[in-house]
């Protein structure tokens, strides 16, 4: 660093910038692969459900929406385990890349909150859910608008998964990160909240549609495409950390271990 | 006799001595990306000496703007740095001074008559 005691301010500003962005960079270059890990989880976890993609004429749903969202799954057992053991195991990935990360630059980020976050998030679900469940009432599932949202209907392992991508976008300065993680919970939210998945108000339709006074409707999507959508933003937030990573050099810090 | 207005003060003047040393000043820019930094790392970004940096590691610390966790990786020991929360603080009001330092003499510049289309 050059002196900034005898320099003009703005020079010291420009330099302290400089230093900012270069540590920033290099402390910050790891993101990708939770990102792109919590992506992977996503996509894979279309697999848990009876038909990702095709359209059948009926299903059968049961709560908690352990497979994520509210739809036929092959087998909720599977499901509670795929979401139950994934999540931990992600966490353990992330645990050792930033682990070796930490050895090979010398500098530590807080990702630990990323990993506490979600996995405080999991055991409350778990909690949530064994809760004992009152009957629905038929006149509920009538309804429409905010008064048919089903508050149970948000134990899905979903919402666990988008908070701790929010903390991992706090943790590591991302608002992209952040924003993913706001979508995900956004899209879980609507999709589960609502009978039936993937509800459209009757305005939203109207305006998709080109109709006008409808009373709504759905979007001809299965769960494999909406966890495609959830998972589409992570997936680009993951690319452009490793661009930038990679120009900073710090996509896979090859820096020898300094100690000290 | 005319009243004084009362002026704001010089942002010269909010300017910390302690933060405002140049390697300091580095220091703390350093830390606050980061949660922990390991000395040696520091050390290389800033390209100092052990001797240097230790020095005003000390004065960060006994100002209580960072603290240093001792410990081993393996076999060797190993120190990692951390900002303060009073450290983090200390910075921002110290770049917020310099902000405003550069806002001010800026307008000081533009202020100024230009000599060469003065009057004759």
């Amino acid at each position: 660093m050059a002196s900034p005691d005898h320099r003009p301010p703005a020079d010291t500003l420009a330099e302290l910038t400089r230093l900012r962005r270069r540590t920033r960079a290099n402390a910050h270059g790891g993101a990708w692969v939770p990102a792109l890990g919590v992506a992977l989880l996503l996509l894979a976890s279309s697999l848990l459900y009876a038909s990702p993609f095709g359209g059948p004429t009926s299903i059968e749903i049961t709560h908690p929406y352990w497979a994520g969202l509210p739809d036929e799954q092959r087998d909720p057992v599977l499901s509670y385990v795929f979401w139950f053991v994934g999540i931990p195991l992600l966490f353990a990935g992330t645990a050792a890349w930033y682990a070796w990360r930490t050895r090979r630059l010398g500098l530590r980020v807080a990702w630990p909150v990323f990993a506490v976050t979600g996995l405080g998030m999991l055991v409350l679900l778990a909690v949530l859910a064994s809760v004992p469940e009152r009957a629905v009432h038929p006149d509920t599932l009538d309804a429409t608008g905010w008064s048919a949202f089903w508050w149970r209907a948000l134990l899905t392992p979903l919402l666990p998964v988008a908070v701790a991508v929010v903390a991992l976008g706090w943790v590591e300065r991302s608002p992209g990160l952040a924003a993913a993680g706001g979508w995900i919970a956004l899209l879980a939210t609507w999709l589960c909240g609502w009978y039936p998945a993937g509800h459209l108000p009757g305005w939203a339709a109207d305006l998709l549609g080109g109709t006008d006074g409808s009373l709504g409707g759905q979007l001809a999507l299965r769960p494999g495409h909406y966890l495609g959508l959830m998972g589409l933003p992570l997936v680009v937030v993951a690319v452009v950390h490793a661009l930038r990573a990679r120009r900073a050099g710090a996509l896979l810090p090859a820096t020898g271990v300094t100690r000290g | 006799m005319a009243e004084q207005q009362p002026t704001a003060p010089h942002p010269a003047l909010a300017l910390d001595d302690t933060v405002h040393q140049r390697v300091r000043l580095g220091i703390l820019t350093v830390l606050s990306e980061v949660r922990e930094c390991r000395f040696a790392t520091l050390r290389d970004e800033l390209g100092l000496t052990d001797g240097n940096l230790n020095r005003h590691l000390r004065i960060l610390e006994e100002a209580g703007l960072l603290q240093a966790i001792k410990g081993y990786e393996g076999r060797r020991p190993c120190t990692w740095l951390r900002l303060t929360r009073q450290g983090r603080a200390a910075l921002r009001a110290e770049v917020a001074a310099l902000e405003q330092l550069v806002r001010r003499l800026r307008d000081t510049t533009t202020d100024e008559p230009d000599v060469r289309t003065g009057p004759d």
